[in-house]
C-alpha cells in the first residue's frame, strides 16, 4: 500500500529530517511511527502526502510513485488518503455536518450523496446527534472526531494521523484510538505517529521508530521502546492497564 | 451544483472585502469610462471626416449626363497631373451606401433620397500628392466641363483629424497606466480574499479538491469586478452620449449627431468584455505563484 525506497528530505539550510528510509507498509496495517520530536515522523507523513518532495528517493503510494506523479495528479492521490492532525484543522464558521460534508463537496460529490454520507460517518464516531453545532462548541475529543469523520467520509484506502491525541487528554485519547482500530478493521490502513507511549504500548500494533530520521526500529507488535528503554512511571502504570482492558 | 457552489464562493469574496473591491471596481470604472468615451467620440469625429479618409482631399462631383467613356476619359486625364496621386471613380451606388452611413439616424433623409437617386451625384475622388495642393486641383477641376461641382477638404478638416489623432494617442496612453493600476488593485482583492480563505484553503487541498476548483472562485471575482466595473461605465457614457458627439462635431445643427443604438450596444459589449479580461489579468496576478499544490 505504501513503499518507501531510500528517501532522504534534507531541508534548505542543510537540516536532514530523514536519512536513507527504506519501509513497506501493507494494505490494512496498523503501523506506529514512534520517536521523539525533531524524529523525522511529520516529514514522512508529509511526504506520503506529497505535500512535500524528498531530496533523495522513491515513494509508492496505492500503487502510483507519487515522487513522479505531475502536480495536477496530486488531488486525484489525496482523494485516496484521509489525514487527521493534532490541531484538527476543522473550519469554525462551519457546522459539524458542513465541515465533514467540505470534503465531498469540494471534490464534486452530488449533493444526494453529501445528505446520505454525512449523517452515517457522523453516527459512526458518535456525534449523530450533534451535526448542527459548531466546532468550538464542542469539546478537543468531539473536534478530532468530526476530523476523523471528515477524513474517512470519502471512504480512504489510507488514514494518516500525525500526532491526533496529541491536545487531548488520556481518557479522551482512548475514544479516539478505538475509532482508528475501527476504520483500521473496515480494511483501511492506518499510519499514525505519536509519542503517546500508554496508547502503542497498549494496542500492541506495527511499531517503526525513528531517531534523526533513521528507522531505528520496526517490530510487528511492538511497545513505544524496547524492553531495555523501557521505564514506566507509577502515573503511567493505571492508565495503560485501562487501555489494556478497552481495547 | 458545482457551478452555483464555485459561483457562492465569489459572492462571499466580494462581500468580504467591500472597501479593497469598491476600489477596484472603481479604477474598471474610470478606465473604460474612458475607452467608451474614446470610441464615442472617434466616431462623431469620423462622421464629419469621413469622406476625407484615405488622404482624399478633393471631391468633383460628376453631371448626370456623362457616359462611363467620358467618366474615364475625365478620370484618365486628371491622373496625369503632377499634383495627384490616385483618382477613385465614385459611383451614385456607392454615394447612397455612405449616404446611408452618415445619416443612419435621420430615415426621413434618406427617404428623400431614395425616391429620387438623382440628388446624390457620382463623383471622383481625388488624392493630392501633398495635402496643400488641394487649391491648384480645385482650380484645374471647375474648368472641366462635365464636372458639376468641385468641394476640397480645408484646413478646418485637417486640424481636426490632426486633432482626433492626438487624443486618440493621449487616451491611449492613460487607458494603458489606468489599466495597469485596476490589474494591480483587483489582483490585490484577490490575495487579500486568498489570504483570508488560506485555512480553507489548505483543508480543500489536504481533501483532494482539484487546482482549478480552488482558483475559479477566484478567477470569477476578478472577472466579476471588471464586468461590474464596465457595467457602470457602459451606463455612464450611454447616458451622456450625445453631448460627446457634439464636443468637436463641426455641425451647427444641434442634435443633428444621434449615435445609433446598433453602434452603442456593439461597442458597449467590446468594453464589456475588456472589463472582463481586466479582471481575469487582475486575477491571474493575484494567484501568481500562489495555490500551487
Amino acid at each position: 500500500m505504501i513503499r518507501v525506497q531510500d528517501v532522504s528530505k534534507v531541508y534548505e539550510g542543510g537540516t536532514a529530517a530523514l536519512r536513507d528510509v527504506t519501509l513497506e507498509i501493507i494494505k490494512g496495517e496498523f503501523v506506529f511511527l514512534v520517536g521523539p520530536s525533531g524524529s523525522g515522523k511529520s516529514t514522512l507523513i508529509r511526504l506520503m502526502l506529497r505535500q512535500e518532495l524528498p531530496s533523495e528517493g522513491q515513494i509508492w503510494v496505492a500503487g502510483k510513485l507519487i515522487t513522479e506523479l505531475p502536480g495536477w495528479k496530486v488531488p486525484l492521490l489525496r482523494r485516496s488518503i484521509g489525514t487527521v492532525f493534532q490541531d484538527f484543522k476543522l473550519l469554525p464558521t462551519k457546522t459539524v455536518f458542513e465541515n465533514v460534508a467540505f470534503a465531498l463537496e469540494v471534490i464534486g460529490r452530488p449533493r444526494h450523496v453529501i445528505r446520505n454520507q454525512v449523517p452515517q460517518v457522523l453516527n459512526l464516531v458518535g456525534l449523530g446527534a450533534k451535526a448542527d453545532r459548531l466546532p468550538n462548541q464542542l469539546s478537543g475529543g468531539e473536534q478530532q472526531r468530526v476530523s476523523i469523520a471528515r477524513a474517512f467520509v470519502n471512504r480512504p484506502l489510507i488514514l494518516l494521523a500525525d500526532e491526533p491525541t496529541g491536545n487531548l487528554d488520556p481518557a479522551t485519547s482512548v475514544g479516539i484510538m478505538r475509532l482508528l482500530d475501527r476504520i483500521n478493521r473496515t480494511g483501511t490502513t492506518v499510519v499514525m505517529a505519536t509519542h503517546d507511549h500508554a496508547i502503542v504500548d497498549a494496542m500492541r500494533r506495527r511499531v517503526v521508530a525513528l531517531e534523526r530520521g533513521r528507522i531505528v526500529r520496526d517490530q510487528s507488535r511492538g511497545a513505544y521502546e524496547t524492553a531495555e528503554q523501557r521505564i514506566v512511571t507509577a502515573q503511567q502504570r493505571p492508565l495503560t492497564a485501562e487501555l489494556e482492558g478497552d481495547l | 451544483m458545482r457551478l452555483q457552489y464555485l459561483l457562492e464562493q465569489a459572492m462571499l469574496n466580494l462581500r468580504r472585502n467591500v472597501l479593497v473591491v469598491f476600489a477596484a471596481v472603481v479604477a474598471v470604472l474610470v478606465m473604460l469610462t474612458l475607452v467608451f468615451g474614446t470610441i464615442v467620440l472617434r466616431w462623431s469625429i469620423d462622421q464629419d471626416i469621413g469622406r476625407w479618409d484615405d488622404n482624399v482631399r478633393v471631391i468633383a462631383f460628376l453631371s448626370d449626363d456623362l457616359s462611363l467613356e467620358d467618366v474615364d476619359a475625365i478620370q484618365a486625364q486628371i491622373q496625369q497631373w503632377d499634383e495627384v496621386r490616385d483618382v477613385v471613380y465614385f459611383s451614385k451606388a456607392e454615394a447612397l451606401v455612405e449616404f446611408r452611413e452618415l445619416f443612419a439616424d435621420q430615415q426621413s433623409l434618406i427617404d428623400v433620397v431614395e425616391e429620387d437617386p438623382s440628388v446624390l451625384p457620382a463623383s471622383l475622388r481625388i488624392a493630392p500628392v501633398q495635402a496643400a495642393d488641394y487649391s491648384t486641383i480645385t482650380d484645374r477641376l471647375v474648368v472641366i466641363p462635365g464636372i458639376r461641382e468641385v468641394s476640397a477638404a480645408d484646413e478646418a478638416i485637417d486640424a481636426l483629424v490632426a486633432r482626433s489623432s492626438r487624443l486618440q494617442t493621449f487616451a491611449f496612453w492613460i487607458v494603458v497606466v489606468l489599466g495597469g493600476a485596476a490589474v494591480v488593485l483587483i489582483a490585490n482583492t484577490i490575495r487579500i480574499a486568498i489570504f483570508a480563505r488560506r485555512d480553507e484553503i489548505g483543508i480543500m487541498k489536504l481533501v483532494g479538491a482539484g487546482n482549478w476548483f480552488v482558483r475559479i472562485p477566484f478567477f470569477l471575482e476578478g472577472i466579476i469586478e471588471g464586468v461590474l466595473g464596465a457595467v457602470f461605465a457602459v451606463a455612464l457614457i450611454w447616458g451622456v452620449r450625445g453631448s460627446i458627439a457634439e464636443l468637436f462635431s463641426t455641425s451647427t445643427d444641434p442634435g443633428a449627431l444621434v449615435v445609433p443604438a446598433e453602434f452603442m450596444i456593439r461597442q458597449a459589449l467590446l468594453v464589456l468584455g475588456f472589463g472582463a479580461g481586466t479582471g481575469l489579468l487582475g486575477s491571474a496576478f493575484g494567484m501568481w505563484g500562489f495555490l500551487r499544490d
